[in-house]
């Protein structure tokens, strides 16, 4: 079964090299590809003729300007802009319309589960981004996403101010966000490598990664180091947890505190390393205070074989720490992943994910004491703008099920779509 | 006691001491190697000049990482291409949040303002024509014609941030193209066995150096600016070089060499490689050399 999956998802991420070729002239038709080549030829000669005369045509008139200006000096350079200058309307740049952005991520799941959630065995539009930003003064800038799926509510993502007027280099964020802790619930889904959140972030933070409203602040440490960098982040946000993430309660009065302690290595152009440190306290009773806590280490190496092949390794494990000792749970929960992506060339990339996590409320009788999952996955991107990744997933779980899964998933943008540096 | 305050008292002078020594150099950073290679001719000795996009990379897309977030924040000038060339720099400057070095702002210079700039769309600009040059080509920088203008406005901003210095600059500025100006005659006379003469390339980076020698290049392997090269797009090519007898097929070296490579299996061309960037191979080591270096390949293959 496995297997034929397998060969299934293969099958299907060979289709999509060949609908780029399915354009090519058949060979019986030579005779009208010559003439489209003779064509093609011709427009070319006409466009080069145009060009060349359009040049001309500019450099008189800054000459005819220049003596005009009676500006002909030893250096005659054209400060003024050329007739056929670009609109100034770099995104950025652009007077007072916000920058707006659309991303629509489909995705189609098949699974052997029965439960029904989040486009189990269907193709669903599993998130319409609508991303819409803009600088509020010399100081500030507001960003926010709005989700809308069609299997779940219109949700505010994100909403949020960033703030960089603050002393001491200080950098503040206040509203609703990712917050910072670790790495891939701190992204949106979109930038991820694979079609899902890890199985440890979708366990403990939620499906979807964690995103709550905060006010966090971060600092870069001061340190003469070249290569070396550190940032710390701090923040303070409500209560309760993303959804059917298990850490924390669904109490929102109660809020959660976070730090992160983010190391950056630059070996060289070509090799990076990024070592990071996240605590989490909060918790679950809504009588309680920070009785459940959780650390959070991540690792990543980047190294560039070429400026094309890229290998990225990443590997994230969360830990807890609580008092479950009169329920008879475990009272240290860990889980982990380990990634790694390869982008083979500039369209293809290819990667494998190994998830396990031990369930917060495992029960003793049950035959495991952790779900584990092996995912390979291969993405083929068409442009910066449009991207397909087909990912298997074989799937044990801790209640002795098993698991597989196909994913398929299209991410196209439209529109002003740029991502925050991580 | 005695101790804490002798050690106050130290780290008092040294503040001020580093604050003097900052005082005499400006700090600037480019976001390309080859504008911080002009900052540095103009600027000299009384400027600080660094670079965010590794030469040996495609300067479309670079992933900007926490070190350059600091460099920028510490700037006292950022250079940048403007346009849509480095469409990575927008959430560099977010992440630097200096609000002087942001779009518009005071202490940033953008280099396409007041260079000639070609292939500018007559209609609005869409992404059905590819990711990037919507604004029109942003690789402006290999025609000397441009590149005086550049200087000219470095030298400009560098006096605006550091009024002190101003004479130096405007003095290096004259030194600069004075040397630009033997340069070019030089190439020009170098040109004339590419004149006329046509090639392909990977990546539509060539125009102004083409315009500049005389050169015809108008087809890519990349179907559209950004866009890989795609199978159809060989086969186009393999006809289009056949039939108008190209010799040759341009790229710069951070492009992958497998397209071309088989391209020019199949057609018998030959793939030259050419500078985009200073510092991207070693002969490119400044300006001039990249010009002299691109030259050279191109001369001897056409020869
Ligand atoms: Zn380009």
């Amino acid at each position: 079964m496995k297997k034929s999956i397998l060969l299934a998802v293969l099958c299907l991420c060979c289709v999509f090299p060949h609908s780029v070729r399915a354009g090519a002239p058949p060979l019986d038709m030579e005779g009208l590809t010559a003439q489209m080549d003779e064509l093609k030829a011709l427009v070319v000669d006409l466009e080069a003729m145009v060009r060349s005369q359009q040049a001309r045509l500019e450099d008189l008139e800054q000459a005819n300007r220049a003596l005009r200006e009676g500006s002909v000096g030893p250096q005659v350079v054209l400060a003024s802009p050329a007739p056929e200058r670009a609109p100034v309307t770099a995104p950025g740049l652009s007077a007072f319309n916000p920058e707006i952005g659309m991303l629509a991520d489909v995705t189609a799941n098949l699974s052997q589960s029965r439960a029904d959630t989040e486009g189990n065995d269907k193709l669903s539009v599993r998130e319409l981004e609508l991303i819409i930003g803009h600088d509020v003064d010399p100081y500030s800038r507001f960003d926010s996403t709005i989700t809308f799926s069609d299997f779940e509510d219109v949700a505010l993502e994100e909403a949020y101010i960033t703030h960089w007027g603050l002393p001491l280099d200080l950098k503040g964020r206040l509203g609703r966000i990712r917050p910072k802790i670790g790495k891939a619930s701190s992204v949106h889904r979109d930038q991820l490598d694979t079609v899902d959140e890890p199985l440890v972030v979708q366990s403990y933070l939620g499906v979807e990664g964690l995103y709550r409203t905060a006010a966090e602040l971060s600092y870069f440490l001061p340190l003469p180091w070249e290569r070396v960098t550190h940032e710390v982040t701090a923040g303070v946000m409500e209560g309760g947890i993303g959804e059917d993430g298990t850490l924390f309660g669904s109490t929102r009065r109660r809020p959660s505190l976070y730090t992160h302690l983010k190391n950056f290595v630059d070996f060289s152009d070509l090799t990076n390393l990024e070592l990071g440190f996240t605590h989490l306290t909060g918790s679950k009773d809504a009588d309680e205070h920070f009785e459940v806590n959780a650390v959070g280490f991540d690792a990543t190496l980047v190294h560039y074989f070429t400026p094309q092949n890229k290998l990225k390794l990443q590997s994230e494990l969360y830990l807890q720490n609580r008092d479950e000792t009169d329920a008879g749970l475990d009272d240290n929960p860990w889980g982990l992943y380990a990634l790694a992506d390869y982008r083979l060339s500039p369209r293809f990339g290819i990667g494998g994910r190994f998830d396990f996590v031990e369930p917060v409320d495992n029960a003793v009788e049950n035959p495991r004491d952790e779900d584990v999952a092996w995912n390979g996955y291969l993405t083929f991107y068409q442009s910066e703008f449009a991207r397909w990744r087909a990912q298997y997933q074989h799937l044990e779980e801790a209640d002795g099920g098993n698991d597989d899964k196909v994913f398929l998933q299209g991410t196209v943008a439209i529109g002003v779509h740029k991502h925050q540096l991580q | 006691m005695k101790h804490f305050f002798a050690v106050l008292g130290a780290l008092w002078a040294l503040h001020f001491s580093a604050g003097a020594v900052k005082a005499e150099t400006i700090r600037v950073v480019a976001t390309l190697s080859t504008f911080a290679d002009l900052v540095e001719k103009i600027g000299g000795e009384d400027v600080e000049v660094s670079f965010v996009a590794p030469p040996r990379f495609n300067p479309h897309f670079i992933e900007p990482r926490p070190g350059d977030v600091l460099k920028v924040r510490r700037a006292d000038l950022f250079v940048h291409a403007g346009l849509d060339l480095e469409p990575w720099r927008y959430p560099l400057v977010d992440a630097a949040g200096k609000s002087e070095l942001r779009p518009g702002g005071q202490r940033e210079l953008d280099l396409s303002q007041g260079v000639r700039l070609l292939e500018v769309p007559a209609q609005v600009p869409t992404r059905a024509a590819g990711d990037i040059h919507i604004y029109g080509n942003p690789h402006y920088w290999l025609i000397p014609d441009n590149v005086r203008v550049m200087a000219v406005a470095i030298a400009e901003k560098l006096s605006e941030v550091d009024p002190v210095h101003s004479e130096a600059y405007q003095g290096r500025l004259r030194a600069f193209l004075d040397e630009l100006d033997r340069r070019v005659e030089k190439w020009r006379q170098d040109a004339q066995g590419i004149r006329g003469k046509e090639a392909v390339a990977y990546h539509n980076d060539l125009v102004y150096l083409a315009e500049f020698l005389g050169l015809r290049v108008a087809q890519y392997l990349e179907p559209k600016p950004g866009i890989p090269p795609t199978p159809r797009q060989i086969q186009f090519l393999e006809g289009y070089i056949a039939e108008r007898g190209i010799g040759a097929i341009l790229q710069a070296s951070f492009y992958p060499r497998g397209s071309s490579d088989s391209l020019a299996r199949k057609t018998g061309a030959e793939v030259v490689l050419l500078c985009q960037n200073v510092g991207e191979r070693p002969e490119c080591g400044d300006y001039f050399a990249l010009m002299d270096y691109n030259l050279s390949q191109l001369t001897s293959h056409f020869r």
